[in-house]
């Protein structure tokens, strides 16, 4: 895969930072037409952005011939993003606090904890046949009119 | 992200614009943060006003920024911060680290 494949629900892009935009682009076009609130978009969209980061760079290496698969599903009360990489898996608990004094001026090892503070859910599974799926929850607590 | 820079008594003001997300606009404000200061201005000033949001690949870019001016005895501070931001900075506790004002002309006459 070379390009990104728009699908139904999301987007599924090769493992290069480049896509990033798309994924972007994407994510915000389905949750305008579904009528989210600017501020839970961006919240969203900054999670996403950290989970596809760390799918293509953590999980899938960079290696352009794996992808990442973003999928959208939105309900009443809620918006569910899951992110999905091909690598080998990641031990979430074995990074560091990145609000620990010595690891304040860190450059890397802010994403899940930031995700895990932009949204309410985040829930991450090992696939039995190889790969990470990162699947967060955020509530629609304002709804756009 | 679109990224624009000027100078006003010595002090450098970049203005970066849109998204930070950590494509290849990332490496932009990267390169030119660190041209700038491997240029000799070290004292900086990051206009957030325009930026829309940013994950962590931002973060660690104002950071790399930060400690680099600072060893070089200078100092890269923030302006505009918007509420998305600010709440970024609180939740990361850099809030604590970076220097932050309500406007350009403020942080300008900081240094």
């Amino acid at each position: 895969m070379k390009t990104p494949a728009i699908t139904p629900d999301g987007i599924i892009i090769p493992s290069a930072g480049a896509f990033l935009a798309a994924v972007d682009q994407r994510l915000e076009e389905i949750l305008v037409t579904a009528g989210i609130d600017s501020s839970t978009i961006a919240d969203i969209a900054i999670s996403v952005s950290e989970l596809v980061n760390n799918a293509i760079v953590h999980g899938n290496r960079s290696d352009p011939a794996k992808t990442v698969t973003v999928h959208v599903k939105i309900s009443e009360d809620e918006v569910r993003v899951t992110v999905t990489d091909q690598g080998k898996g990641f031990a979430p608990e074995a990074v560091p606090s990145p609000i620990a004094d010595d690891n304040l001026l860190r450059e890397v090892g802010r994403g899940l904890f930031i995700v895990k503070n932009f949204v309410d859910e985040v829930n991450v599974a090992t696939l039995p046949a190889g790969g990470t799926r990162v699947e967060i929850a955020k509530r629609r607590e304002n709804r756009a009119s | 992200m679109k990224l624009i820079h000027r100078e006003e008594n010595n002090v450098v003001i970049i203005e970066p614009k849109g998204k930070i997300m950590g494509g290849p606009e990332s490496i932009e404000l990267h390169d030119l943060l660190h041209e700038l200061i491997d240029g000799g201005k070290n004292n900086v000033v990051v206009d957030l006003s325009k930026v829309d949001w940013m994950n962590s690949s931002g973060l660690g870019i104002l950071i790399s920024g930060l400690t680099t001016v600072r060893r070089a005895g200078g100092d890269l501070r923030l302006a505009q911060v918007t509420d998305k931001i600010q709440s970024l900075l609180t939740i990361t506790k850099l809030i604590t680290v970076f220097k932050a004002y309500d406007t350009i002309e403020e942080a300008t006459k900081s240094f």
